[in-house]
């Protein structure tokens, strides 16, 4: 009864409630739009976003941002691909690409947590760095199919009864980090430093730690989403990742991660991507030219905050013993 | 109110501070503060602003380190410097802003950072079983699910009583916690305080409202420029006294006062009110005349010069410069006309940190100094100069920016800033709030330097030498009304601190 009513008043839910209208809307003006096809390409469009807004929606709830992701899932992407067509086979690929992911982590957290630089010019700042010299590694070239390793491959092509193998793996992730965030006191704390800085301080919360672990974490899980987007595009450039940054912020704030920290689950980030993809496949469907898609999202954006500030100041006005407070 | 009982020869302290000094840069904030504390009272910790009772809290709750000095808990010595150790030691901190977390469940509030854990995991239905034990132990009925926003600042305090109660602390320090409160809330934090005396705490209780100790605790200590100045037994003292120890110093030659002979009436109030914050207020301010404006922090002060200034807008009531209206509301037009207000909180309200000092003493002149929409840097400097030297300001160059100067010298710097629109009246909100002895002479040297040449001065302070050593006339605020009004040479603190805390009604 009480799970129900939660479920109810839980902050997903409209964003849910609006994928289901866009699906929906679209499928009576385009008939036959949704199709095992559609599905499908929800489904991959979703993984890569979903996974990078898992370790997104880790920082953000601790009222920090980290923008590099764009440019390390990119470059942790072509790594794979480079180590395999030079013969090092996967193994040796995924340790470079989580490695690579969790160097920048900890750079990033560093500067953040022990040195208090602002995240959101540290993370800008790494994401310049990292996408500069994946370029001068790349020096242009491209990973082609060929350069693809075969079990990579094979996971962006098959499904497990009709869902991509790759979905799976994003929502696996998304379960697991929403179990931890939800039942650690680690993942806790992020939401009380999110909530209150100066409090978790003195609350005895080792606040410094772990900012620093969750921006390792959020690189590490970069670095994993790397082999994903190899595995979705079956190949790699320099161009790899560009902007994804900013996609995947914007689906934890659609989602109902509070930009100013404290609120949010990753299950709400999920459901952002969801929504996010959706749209992109509705405006394709309908035949409206692409870069509408772009001022939808931005709306959302806007819808988002706007509703996170409406249900934050409703809550103010009703007080539990109905004495002042300003 | 019942006595303890508690004989100081008889039981052992739970908690002895002996000798402990600390001292910031070169400003000594404490020194050789000492205090003992038992099981089972309510201490009052009483002393001025400034006096060293928030520096002695923040020690107790890890937050400083003391230079010197030894404080034991139970016979042993207590960890300093660490808010975790000061927690896992039984010393619980409740600050007059309680620090919750505002989009956590109460019950995750109370349990931050000990959550109960099974199996590994965060074992959420206990902790709020917990919790609601804890609140109703404390006869409060709050419910554990909700989130913590939006809650009162009296139920914030029952929450972070029910999490010092969770973490097991013996030694409870509530900084001035009815600061906020109504006088309903107040009982209820009493009987709380009751509460936790009953079942064998040490509660630390800061409160400015003497009226509040003598009804709650049983023993006090007079905090004083950084030293306690004494420790008795609330039975066997009178508030008379109490404020005898509180004031106890000399107004000494820090107040450079020059007599004036008052002019016409520059700025008149007229029953202004505002609801929630001030009621009624009325006053007239002549020219070359200082009126200082005493009362607690949270008296409506501010809130009454910002109204007046239009900062804020009010409900009620008028404000008259020179015989003309001033319209509420609108600090632009308060600005052409004459007035001019140098904020309390200089970071936030008074300056732009990251800019120059030329740019920040010439920001109120904008309009004056530029040719076309475009601003002249010369004129600008030029202005910044003037007034840098009138003020003895201590900079490399005007170029600087203002965040790298001292406290002292950007408070002279917002002075700078309004002194330059030449006002008819100058609205100063603590202006030697957090500033050296030094620095502090020469602003009141400058007040009262203007004021002879006939501005109007309204200053409101904490600090009650400065009320009495600067102003011409004294008004004391008491929750949100003037309650009294001296001329300087009948102004004495014992009547000012009397008319401020109340204790002046009952006499």
């Amino acid at each position: 009864m009480r799970s129900l009513k939660n479920l109810v008043r839980a902050r997903e839910l409209p964003v849910f409630a609006a994928f289901l209208i866009v699906m929906g809307g679209t499928s009576l003006a385009v008939p036959h739009f949704f199709s095992g096809k559609v599905a499908i390409d929800l489904f991959l469009g979703v993984a890569v976003i979903a996974i990078l807004a898992v370790g997104q929606t880790f920082v953000i709830v601790m009222r920090h941002i980290d923008l590099s992701v764009g440019s390390t899932v990119g470059f942790s992407a072509f790594l794979i691909g480079d180590a395999y067509s030079k013969g090092m086979g996967l193994g040796t690929g995924m340790f470079l690409a989580i490695g690579l992911g969790l160097l920048v982590g900890a750079m990033n957290g560093f500067l953040v947590a022990y040195l208090k630089l602002p995240s959101l010019v540290v993370t800008l700042a790494s994401l310049y760095i990292v996408r500069g010299i994946f370029n001068e590694f790349a020096t242009g070239q491209t990973i082609i199919e060929s350069e693809v390793p075969p079990a990579i491959n094979w996971l962006g092509l098959n499904r497990f009864f009709g869902i991509p193998y790759l979905f799976l793996i994003g929502f696996a992730l998304v379960i697991i980090a929403g179990f931890v965030m939800k039942r650690s006191r680690a993942g806790r704390d992020l939401y009380a430093i999110g909530s209150n800085p100066q409090a978790a301080e003195l609350a005895g919360i080792p606040v410094a730690r772990r900012v620093f672990f969750a921006f390792v974490a959020t690189g590490g899980i970069t670095g994993l989403a790397g082999a994903v987007l190899l595995g979705r595009f079956n190949s790699a450039n320099p161009n790899s990742g560009l902007g994804l940054e900013l996609l995947v912020v914007a689906a934890c704030v659609v989602g109902g991660v509070t930009i100013a920290g404290g609120a949010g689950t990753v299950y709400g980030a999920f459901i952002g991507a969801i929504l996010l993809q959706g749209i992109t496949l509705s405006i394709g469907a309908l035949g409206i030219p692409q870069f509408w898609q772009q001022a939808v999202n931005g709306s959302l954006i806007i819808g988002a905050i706007a509703l996170d500030r409406y249900l934050s100041t409703r809550v103010k006005t009703t007080t539990i013993m109905g004495s002042k407070n300003e | 109110m019942l006595q303890s009982g508690r004989n100081e020869a008889g039981a052992t302290p739970m908690l002895t501070i002996s000798n402990v000094s600390k001292s910031f840069g070169g400003v000594r904030a404490l020194v050789d503060a000492s205090l003992d504390l038992y099981a089972g009272e309510v201490h009052a910790l009483l002393g001025e602003n400034g006096a060293g009772k928030s520096t002695l809290l923040k020690t107790l709750a890890g937050v400083h380190t003391a230079d010197s000095g030894v404080i034991k808990l139970n016979g042993q010595e207590f960890k300093q410097g660490s808010t975790k150790a000061s927690i896992e030691q039984g010393v619980a901190v409740i600050y007059q802003e309680p620090s919750l977390f505002p989009d956590l469940t109460l019950a995750e509030n109370v349990f931050i950072g000990r959550q109960p854990i099974k199996s590994g995991l965060v074992d959420w239905h206990t902790m709020e079983v917990e919790s609601k034990k804890l609140f109703e132990g404390l006869g409060i009925n709050l419910n554990p699910t909700a989130k913590a926003r939006g809650l009162s600042i009296a139920d914030q305090q029952i929450v972070e009583i029910a999490k010092a109660l969770s973490t097991e602390a013996q030694v409870i320090v509530m900084d001035e916690p009815t600061a906020a409160l109504s006088a309903k809330e107040v009982d209820r934090l009493f009987e709380v305080a009751n509460r936790l005396r009953e079942t064998g705490h040490a509660v630390v209780f800061v409160s400015h409202r003497l009226d509040e100790v003598f009804a709650l605790c049983q023993r006090m200590t007079v905090m004083r420029d950084g030293s306690t100045v004494g420790t008795q037994l609330i039975a066997d003292t009178s508030e008379a006294q109490v404020i005898q120890l509180m004031v106890g110093r000399e107004v000494a030659e820090l107040f450079p006062k020059l007599d004036v002979q008052p002019g016409e009436i520059v700025l008149k109030v007229e029953n202004l009110s505002s609801d929630g914050n001030f009621q009624g207020v009325s006053f007239e301010v002549r020219a070359g005349e200082i009126l200082g404006i005493a009362g607690l922090v949270g008296s409506g002060r501010s809130e009454v010069v910002r109204a007046v200034f239009g900062v804020d807008s009010y409900d009620q009531g008028s404000v008259t410069l020179l015989g003309q209206r001033v319209p509420k509301a609108s600090p632009s037009k308060s600005m052409s006309r004459g007035m001019a207000l140098v904020p309390e909180d200089r970071r936030q309200q008074g300056l732009f940190m990251p800019t120059s000092i030329a740019r920040n003493s010439a920001v109120t002149l904008l309009k004056k100094l530029s040719r076309g929409i475009f601003l002249s840097g010369k004129n600008e400097s030029k202005v910044a100069d003037k007034w840098g030297k009138v003020l003895q300001l201590k900079s490399a160059s005007l170029l600087d920016p203002v965040e790298r100067l001292s406290g002292g010298n950007q408070q002279k710097v917002v002075l700078a800033k309004w002194l330059a629109t030449e006002p008819k009246l100058l609205i100063v909100d603590e202006p030697t709030r957090g500033i050296d002895v030094g620095t502090k002479a020469e602003v009141h040297r400058l007040l009262s330097e203007k004021a002879k040449e006939g501005m109007a001065v309204v200053m409101v302070s904490s600090e009650l030498p400065e009320v009495l050593g600067m102003s011409d006339r004294v008004l004391v605020m008491r929750e949100g009304r003037l309650v009294g009004s001296f001329e300087r040479s009948e102004a004495t603190p014992e009547k000012v601190i009397g008319a401020a805390t109340g204790a002046m009604n009952k006499a």
